[in-house]
Parts: C-alpha cells; sequence; structure tokens
C-alpha cells in the first residue's frame, strides 16, 4: 500500500463533505437531471428509465477521486435517482392511495398509534454471488437467462434494464480508473480488473464492495443494509493471498482501515452494518482469522460505524466473543449479538427453508433475513405502539383530544379477563389498519421502485426474469413491528391490582384519572409506581401477561401474506419511536405520566428493572422470541466496573449466554460513560439500578454523595 | 434458624469470590474498622438512612411515621433520629429513595428462593452465593442451614469474614463452604487493634486454622495508607506458610463511604483519602 492510513486520517474524515468534483470529468447535476427528465417523457417502462438513469449518471456525471486513498468511489448525481423515486411514489399515492396516506399518516401523526409506509430498503444484496463471479459472472448470467425463448415483453426490458445497469457500474469503474491512474497505479489497476473479471485478491475484492456499495447506495438510491457476511466474503480472498505472499497481515490491516474508514466518513444513517461470526449450516462456525482482524481493527479506529452484528452459534469460539465483549467493555458499543439458533427458528416459522435460514444477516440493526435471498423490507413497513391499545380502551376507542373515533369501542370494562380482550381487540384493530396499508402500496412497488441492479443478484430474479420489488426474490417478506411490551405490561398489570383486585378504584374512576393525568391523585400514582407486578424484575406475574401478549402479537403478524408474494413477519422492537409515540400517548395506568417516553425494546420502563441485570434477563426470556422473526433485543446496561477485569469479562459473557441459552434473538451491552452518570445524577429516579463499583464493593450510584458522583463521573471521563 | 437480619442482596455481583454470583449481606459486625465501607452493617438493629440531597419535599414520610421522627418545618425536613425505631414505614412510601431502611428479618425459605432464581448465571459462569456483611459469621446457625440447602441444590457457595468469630461459628459452616473470602488487615496486634479496635490473633488463628484443615481462601487486604501500609511485607509472609491461599486481592482505598456515615447519622470514621500520584 502506498498511503500510511494514519497521516491520511483527518482527511479522509472529509472525503464526503468537501469532494473535489473534477469539473471537466463530466455534466453537472442540473444538466444531468435535465436529461432525465426528457428520459422520463419517453414511453418506456419504469424499470428501463431506471436503468437508463443511472447508466446517464454513470457514464456522464462528473467524479472524483481521492489521492489519498486507495479505494475510489465517488460519482455525482446522490439524489437524482432518490427524487426519482419519490416522484414515482407521490404519483402512486396520488392514483391509488391518496385516501389510505391521508387516513394513516393522520391516525399516526395525532395519535401516536401505529404507522405504516413502504420500505424500499433493508436489502441483503447477494455480495457473495457478485465477488465470486464479478461483475462480467453477474452479466453473463442476465444475458444466458435473456436467451430463452418465448418471454414477453416484460420480461425482455427485465433483462435489458439488467444488462444497462451492470454495464454502467463498469464503465463508472473505468471512468474512475482513468482518473485515478496518475496518483495510484494499483488503485486504478484494481478497479480496472474488477470491471472486465472477477476480483482476484482481497484488494480488488475490498474495491469492489466499496465501489458497488456506493453506486447503488448513494447513487441508484436502494439503501443497502447490509454489506452482509463480511468474515465469509473475505475469507477466501484474505487465506489465498496470504498463502501466496500477495499480502501480508499487517498490509490487510491497513486496507481494512481505509476500508472501515470509508463507511465511517460516508456517515450512513443508522450506521451501516455488516455480520460477522455465526453457524456455517453444517455443525461449524465461520469465525475466522479475519473476523479478528476487522475487529480488532474497528475497535482500534474508535469508530461506531459501520456497525457490527455479531453471529453466535455453538461452535463461535470463546475467544472470538471476549474480545468482542472486551471492546464493549471499553466503550465501543457499536455491537449486536445475535443468537443463531433462535433467528433459524424464527425463519423456518415462517416458512424459510432452513438451510436458507442459516444464511441469514441482520438486515439494518437485528432484523433477520436471508443473505442475497429475501428482500426483506423490514423495520420500517410499520409498528403498533402497544400502550395506545390500553389508551383506546380507557376512551373506548376514541381520541382523548378530539373525540373522534381511531379504535374500537370497547364500552365497559366489567372483569380483568374483559379488560385483556379489550386491549387485543384494539392492538388487533391497529394492526389490521397497518399491515392493510402496506399490503396496499406494496403492490405498486413495480411502479415506484424497479430496482435492476439488486434484481440481477438474485438468482431466482434472474432466472425468471421478474424484478426483486415486483417479488423476484426467493423470500419477499414485510414486517410488522409491536412497540413497548414492558410498558402495556405494567398497564395491564396496573390495572388488574387496583380496579379488579384491590378494587380501589373502579374501572371508569382511573379512566378519569388517566385522562386529567393523575391530577390530584399523586399518592395512586405513587402507589401505581411500587406495585411488584412490573416487567424486568422477574416477576412471574408480570412475565405471565407480557408473554401472552406477545403470542398475540405475534399470532396476528406472522404468515399474513404481504403485498409481494410474500408474508408479514413480527417484530418486537422500539427502534427510538417510544419517544414520539410517548409524546402522543396520555396517562397509563402503571404510573406514568401523559407525554413520557415508553419502553424501548425489551427493555423495562425506566427505573423499573429493580431487580438487577439478571432478573431483566429472565423477564425477557419469558418472552418467546422465536415468535418475532423479524427481530427483538434486550440492551444491557452495565457500568463498567461491573464488567472489570477478566472476572468482569467473564460475567458480561455469562449474562450474554444465559439470555441466549433460554432463547433471546439479540443483546446490546451498554457500558455507562460520563454522560450517562450526568443524567442519572440529574434524573436519580431513572436510574434507580445503576450499580458502580466503589472499589472491593458495588453501591447504587444514586445513593452516593455529590461529591462521590461527581468523581466517578470523572473517572468515567479520564477512562481510556 | 429460620430468620436473620440481612442490610442488602445484591445480585449479579461479579467480584465477590468466581463467576456471576448473589451476594448476601447480614447485618452485624464485631469489628469497628476506621475505614469500614459498608457502616450500615456494623450494628445489628435495623437502621434508617436519610439523603437529604434526594428528598422532594413531598412529606409522605411524616404522613406515616407514628412517633413523629419525620417532621417538615418550613418546608425542611429534619429527621429526628432519636425517635426513629426502625420501622421502614416513611421508606416505603418515600418517592425519590431518600428515606432507605438498612436491615431486615429474612426468612430462610424465602431467601433460598430469592438466591436459586440466578441459578442459570451461576452454572454459565461458575458462580454462586457468596454470604458477606457486616460479618456473616455472627449468625452462624443461619448461615449454615442456609449454606447447606444451597449446596443440595448444587449451588457454589462462598463465606466472605473477617474471621473475627469464634472457631465454632466455622465449625458450623466448613462443611458446606467452597471457599472463604478472608479479610486480613494487620498482623501485628496493636496495628490491628488501632485500625478495627480488636486484636488480630483469633483472625490469624482461625485462618490457620482453615488452611489446616484444607479449606480454600481467598485473601483481601483492604489497604489504608497511614495504617496498616506498613504490614503488607509482614502479611506476605504470615501468608507465604499457608498451602490453600487461592488468591491474593490488595483492595486499594477510597473514601467514597462518606454519605452512608452521613444518611446513618454515625460518627464519620473514614480517614482522607490521600491523592492519587496522577493529581487528578
Amino acid at each position: 500500500m502506498q498511503k500510511e492510513f494514519c497521516s491520511v486520517r483527518s482527511r479522509l474524515e472529509e472525503q464526503f463533505r468537501n469532494t473535489e468534483w473534477i469539473a471537466e470529468s463530466g455534466l453537472a447535476t442540473e444538466d444531468i437531471e435535465a436529461a432525465v427528465t426528457e428520459l422520463e417523457r419517453e414511453p418506456l417502462s419504469r424499470k428501463t428509465i431506471k436503468a437508463k438513469t443511472f447508466e446517464l449518471i454513470a457514464q456522464k456525471a462528473r467524479i472524483a477521486v481521492d489521492r489519498c486513498d486507495i479505494f475510489q468511489d465517488k460519482l455525482q448525481g446522490a439524489g437524482i435517482m432518490q427524487r426519482q423515486r419519490a416522484r414515482w411514489e407521490r404519483e402512486v399515492k396520488r392514483e391509488y392511495l391518496s385516501k389510505e396516506t391521508a387516513e394513516t399518516s393522520r391516525a399516526w401523526s395525532e395519535a401516536g398509534a401505529y404507522f405504516c409506509g413502504p420500505d424500499y430498503g433493508h436489502t441483503s444484496p447477494n455480495t457473495r454471488l457478485m465477488l465470486s463471479v464479478g461483475l462480467p459472472g453477474l452479466l453473463d448470467r442476465v444475458e444466458a437467462a435473456s436467451k430463452r425463448s418465448g418471454l414477453s415483453g416484460e420480461q425482455r426490458d427485465y433483462y435489458a434494464a439488467c444488462r444497462t445497469a451492470l454495464t454502467a457500474v463498469m464503465t463508472a469503474a473505468e471512468r474512475l480508473a482513468d482518473a485515478v491512474e496518475p496518483f495510484n497505479a494499483a488503485s486504478s489497476a484494481a478497479l480496472r480488473n474488477i470491471a472486465c473479471r472477477r476480483p482476484e485478491n482481497i484488494y480488488e475484492a475490498l474495491q469492489l464492495i466499496v465501489l458497488y456499495y456506493f453506486l447503488h447506495d448513494f447513487v441508484a438510491g436502494t439503501r443497502i443494509r447490509t454489506l452482509g457476511r463480511l468474515d465469509v466474503l473475505l475469507e477466501p480472498f484474505y487465506r489465498r493471498d496470504i498463502e501466496n505472499g500477495t499480502f501480508n497481515r499487517e498490509e490487510v490491516r491497513e486496507m481494512l482501515r481505509f476500508f472501515l474508514y470509508k463507511f465511517w466518513s460516508a456517515d450512513v444513517v443508522a450506521g451501516l452494518p455488516f455480520t460477522l461470526g455465526g453457524g456455517d449450516g453444517h455443525g461449524g462456525d465461520v469465525t475466522s482469522e479475519i473476523s479478528y482482524l476487522i475487529v480488532e481493527t474497528y475497535n482500534e479506529l474508535n469508530i461506531y460505524s459501520p456497525k457490527i452484528q455479531i453471529r453466535i452459534s455453538e461452535k463461535t469460539p470463546e475467544k472470538f466473543i471476549r474480545l468482542v465483549l472486551s471492546c464493549i467493555r471499553g466503550g465501543n458499543s457499536g455491537f449486536v449479538f445475535m443468537n443463531d439458533s433462535t433467528a433459524v427458528k424464527g425463519l423456518v416459522g415462517v416458512g424459510v427453508a432452513e438451510s436458507d435460514a442459516w444464511d441469514y444477516v441482520p438486515v439494518g440493526c437485528y432484523e433477520p433475513a436471508v443473505w442475497g435471498k429475501e428482500l426483506g423490507c423490514t423495520a420500517s413497513n410499520g409498528g403498533v405502539s402497544l400502550p395506545k391499545a390500553v389508551e383506546l380502551v380507557f376512551t373506548n376507542g376514541r381520541n382523548k383530544k378530539s373525540g373522534e373515533l381511531c379504535g374500537v369501542e370497547t364500552g365497559e370494562i366489567g372483569s380483568y379477563e374483559e379488560f385483556v380482550a379489550a386491549v387485543k381487540k384494539q392492538i388487533a384493530y391497529m394492526t389490521e389498519k397497518a399491515t392493510d396499508y402496506v399490503v396496499r402500496i406494496e403492490r405498486h412497488y413495480r411502479e415506484i421502485n424497479p430496482d435492476p441492479l439488486l434484481s440481477c443478484q438474485y438468482t431466482r430474479s434472474v432466472e425468471t426474469g421478474v424484478d426483486v420489488y415486483e417479488g423476484g426474490a426467493e423470500y419477499n417478506n414485510s414486517s410488522m413491528c409491536f412497540f413497548s411490551i414492558a410498558s402495556l405490561t405494567d398497564a395491564v398489570c396496573a390495572v388488574r391490582r387496583l380496579v379488579f383486585e384491590e378494587k380501589c378504584l373502579s374501572f371508569g374512576e382511573l379512566g378519569d384519572i388517566l385522562k386529567n393525568n393523575w391530577e390530584g391523585h399523586e399518592e395512586e400514582r405513587r402507589a401505581a409506581l411500587r406495585l411488584p407486578e412490573k416487567y424486568g424484575c422477574g416477576n412471574s406475574q408480570a412475565d405471565a401477561v407480557a408473554a401472552e401478549f406477545a403470542d398475540f402479537c405475534a399470532s396476528l403478524v406472522n404468515d399474513l401474506p404481504n403485498g409481494r408474494g410474500g408474508v408479514f413477519k413480527a417484530a418486537l422492537f422500539t427502534i427510538d419511536f417510544c419517544f414520539h409515540t410517548g409524546e402522543r400517548t396520555m396517562a397509563t395506568p402503571d404510573g406514568r405520566l401523559e407525554g413520557e417516553p415508553l419502553s424501548k425494546n425489551l427493555c423495562a420502563v425506566t427505573g423499573m428493572d429493580r431487580e438487577g441485570v439478571t432478573a431483566l434477563i429472565r423477564s425477557a426470556a419469558a418472552i418467546d422470541a422465536s415468535q418475532f422473526p423479524d427481530g427483538s433485543v434486550l440492551d444491557v446496561v452495565l457500568h463498567p466496573s461491573a464488567v472489570s477485569g477478566e472476572e468482569g469479562l467473564a460475567a458480561f459473557r455469562a449474562l450474554l449466554a444465559v439470555y441466549f441459552k433460554l432463547g433471546g434473538l439479540a443483546v446490546h451491552g451498554n457500558v455507562f460513560d460520563a454522560e450517562d452518570l450526568k443524567k442519572a445524577q440529574r434524573e436519580p429516579e431513572k436510574y434507580r439500578n445503576l450499580q458502580v463499583r466503589v472499589c472491593g464493593w458495588n453501591a447504587y450510584f444514586i445513593d452516593l454523595s455529590r461529591t462521590e458522583q461527581d468523581a466517578f463521573i470523572r473517572q468515567a471521563e479520564n477512562a481510556v | 434458624m429460620k430468620k436473620a437480619v440481612v442490610f442488602g442482596i445484591k445480585r449479579f455481583a461479579t467480584h465477590d469470590g468466581d463467576g456471576v454470583r448473589t451476594t448476601v449481606f447480614f447485618k452485624g459486625c464485631p469489628l469497628r474498622c476506621i475505614w469500614c465501607h459498608n457502616p450500615e452493617g456494623i450494628s445489628r438493629e435495623p437502621q434508617l438512612a436519610f439523603y437529604a440531597h434526594r428528598c422532594v419535599g413531598c412529606a409522605a414520610c411524616a404522613g406515616v411515621c407514628k412517633n413523629g421522627a419525620q417532621r417538615f418545618e418550613e418546608g425542611s425536613h429534619r429527621f429526628e433520629r432519636a425517635l426513629c425505631v426502625g420501622c421502614g414505614a416513611c421508606a416505603s412510601v418515600c418517592p425519590s429513595g431518600a428515606l432507605r431502611l438498612f436491615g431486615h428479618e429474612a426468612d430462610a425459605d424465602e431467601l433460598l428462593e430469592l438466591l436459586l432464581e440466578d441459578r442459570d448465571f451461576y452454572e454459565a459462569s461458575g458462580g454462586g452465593v457468596t454470604l458477606s456483611g457486616g460479618e456473616c459469621l455472627l449468625q452462624a446457625d443461619f448461615c449454615a442451614g442456609l449454606l447447606r440447602r444451597l449446596k443440595q441444590n448444587g449451588i457454589n457457595t462462598a463465606v466472605d469474614t473477617c474471621g473475627f468469630v469464634p472457631r465454632e461459628a466455622f465449625d458450623k459452616v466448613i462443611p458446606y463452604t467452597d471457599v472463604f473470602l478472608y479479610d486480613i488487615k494487620a498482623v501485628d496486634s496493636d496495628v490491628h487493634r488501632r485500625c478495627t479496635g480488636q486484636d488480630c490473633r483469633i483472625i490469624l488463628d482461625n485462618l490457620l486454622y482453615l488452611d489446616k484443615k484444607g479449606l480454600r481462601t481467598e485473601i483481601r487486604i483492604p489497604l489504608v495508607p497511614g495504617y496498616n501500609d506498613g504490614q503488607l511485607e509482614k502479611i506476605r509472609d504470615f501468608l507465604s506458610g499457608l498451602k490453600h491461599v487461592s488468591g491474593v486481592k490488595v483492595l486499594p482505598y477510597h473514601d467514597n463511604a462518606r454519605s452512608k456515615y452521613n444518611a446513618l447519622g454515625m460518627a464519620d470514621t473514614l480517614p482522607q483519602k490521600l491523592p492519587d500520584k496522577t493529581g487528578r
């Protein structure tokens, strides 16, 4: 390698913010856009227009090369194709969905009840195929399939579009190769090679991954939500290069620095993930030397994007897991652990072949989808805020503010059983609204977002000549999420206790209190907060309620047909919607005030996991995670002192092991830093369970005096 | 013995013996170490702690106290410790955690059930249960019964002790204890007396006794500058004669327990922490 990473790091950081486009290398974006407008007037199919738009940009847009970098990827024109899709989406909505669109978006924003929409992202391209056959190999497959007899006009269009898109990528590679040649011959040669044959070493492989990602995501506008199983992709190249002496380990490490930093400086929304480790489907695990090298390099760079998903099978080396845990402990929490056995079980449950399920990658955060075979447009499809169902039971289905009907009229409630049934009715109603909308819009994906560049990586799509967004992938599944299971559980438990067991309030009285945000009833509110039946404490009653509702939600969604020839997959995470929904949800029976955030992912309501992390894990494990094939996640919050030393690391490992043994799907590890401690200082009631290791013992952070707390904060700030 | 006085149960204890453990803190201690970090563990009686900086002034405590120990004058909260009987009624209604009762009677059956809840975590990490304090062996009969039942359930057990208890107390728990976490503060009697108020002879004899019986011990030495830091070498010499010590940990001194003395209305005996070498 010619460039030393450390000497150009700060400049690379700026590469996407201050790109020096070569003016004479092509047309300005306005000119391209004008040409696109012309193109859209022609009587062509959408997929053809799309391919030709991409071709236009690839051939004519300005490019940039960075003399400091070893990878090239910059083609001006990001936004053109995203705007094109937005135009097409507006058209479809206007023509087919105007009424539903208005209704659903209003219901969502006003009530914070559910949301739904199209999701064109969360794709997991078959990068493995692309690396093994190269761009020309992909083109050969398209050509071969297009020579079949009896093709329809649509199919011929499809193959032509794939051919155009693939050729355009090669053209872009050649243009970049020409431009960089005077400064970096090796970089130029790699680009030329990948334009005309498959990559032959790890450097070419990494360059192809980079180029493909930025052309497809930044330019062609499809969100690539994972680079795939990166160690699986790179291992064959790495092994061969080391054996042949093409590169040594340190040279590869240096390449990985540039590679990882590329995605860091690109500032991808929510971080761009890739996967390491995990079962190979034949009883072994894919973790290899390159897996370690990637994690070590990542940790050394001290970045949190890209983000890394660690798949854990029964055979994942302990040493590897501990390496990752020690990174998290050191403050780098850009990792999530995924439990292979639960992920596979979940996917098989919605009809995925087991051999395919073993090749899953989490697309985005923790949503398992079959790598290169599933167009799992997940996570952004839709979600239902479960605590809203409780509100709707108390308001008899009406919006608290406007009085308009937005749920089901469930009427007066006379028993706990009736209450549970009414909450379920409201959940089912919201779910139906959300899924119905998704199905309607998905039927028009072909008009909004055909994607020849993605399609030509999917074997079934190429064989059948059907675009992946029309159902051409092997699996074409969608998702529906359920938010804030802990808030729902605590609310239901509180109603049972206060209204139907202790009978200190009638159903109507509690409803009035909630509508008035507990005003004048602070004592009752405190009593509700103190109830022992809270999710996250290992309380068997509360855990049973959580499990019952989780089962119910999963049964509403899993296997429900979507609008693309696939099914819906249930999910049980919250992302950060718990703040948005919280702002729009009235007071809840568990003592929560109107507007306060609702619970996140599989976490307890903030401050309610009073028995510590082991009890939280027991509660979370009461929910059958395999019923949520589109994912769920538990956030584990620990103080650095609780996991310090070898024994602390082993304890951290045990938490993970137990949650996975009990069937959990995914775990985030959070080791608190100074900022979090400061928040705990300001709002101690929310950090009741934050433990700190004082010396040879633990104490609750909030029990310490201000001065002692300050000392800890300083310690945390000084921690390396 | 079905009941004991405990002042805390700590789950996911990661530094109290092997693996992930649950630690039970028993109330009452025979020593008076001037640097004691668990002053709430010294007295056998229940004690109310008042963290004034967390009081939100709601006066809920005054409403439930039958003895007038919680008073609000001109909006300011005054706790009359002399009137407090340690019933804990106020702590159970305090919304901000400003009042907390240290010490409650624990029932052996309930305690056992609670300790078994985290069994999966013990198994995954080679952990178990640690009895600590205060000094747990002041309630040796209860401890022996509890440890026996833990062993019957296949749980690894540890006893964290200061060693200043009668030999018979050890004899009671020895059959059911996998490891003793054993504190040594000094080996010279005058130093030990100055630091803890008691002679160290019994402590050292008990340790020799455990070692002779082949019991595994892990030694902990709280190191307090200006008090026992001159003892390290002598402690090392003493330990070199032992055969079953599986580890020695020196615990550096911090004065982070001041707030607890304050909250408990106890005279703060903590030495000043010396500035550390980095000057922070």
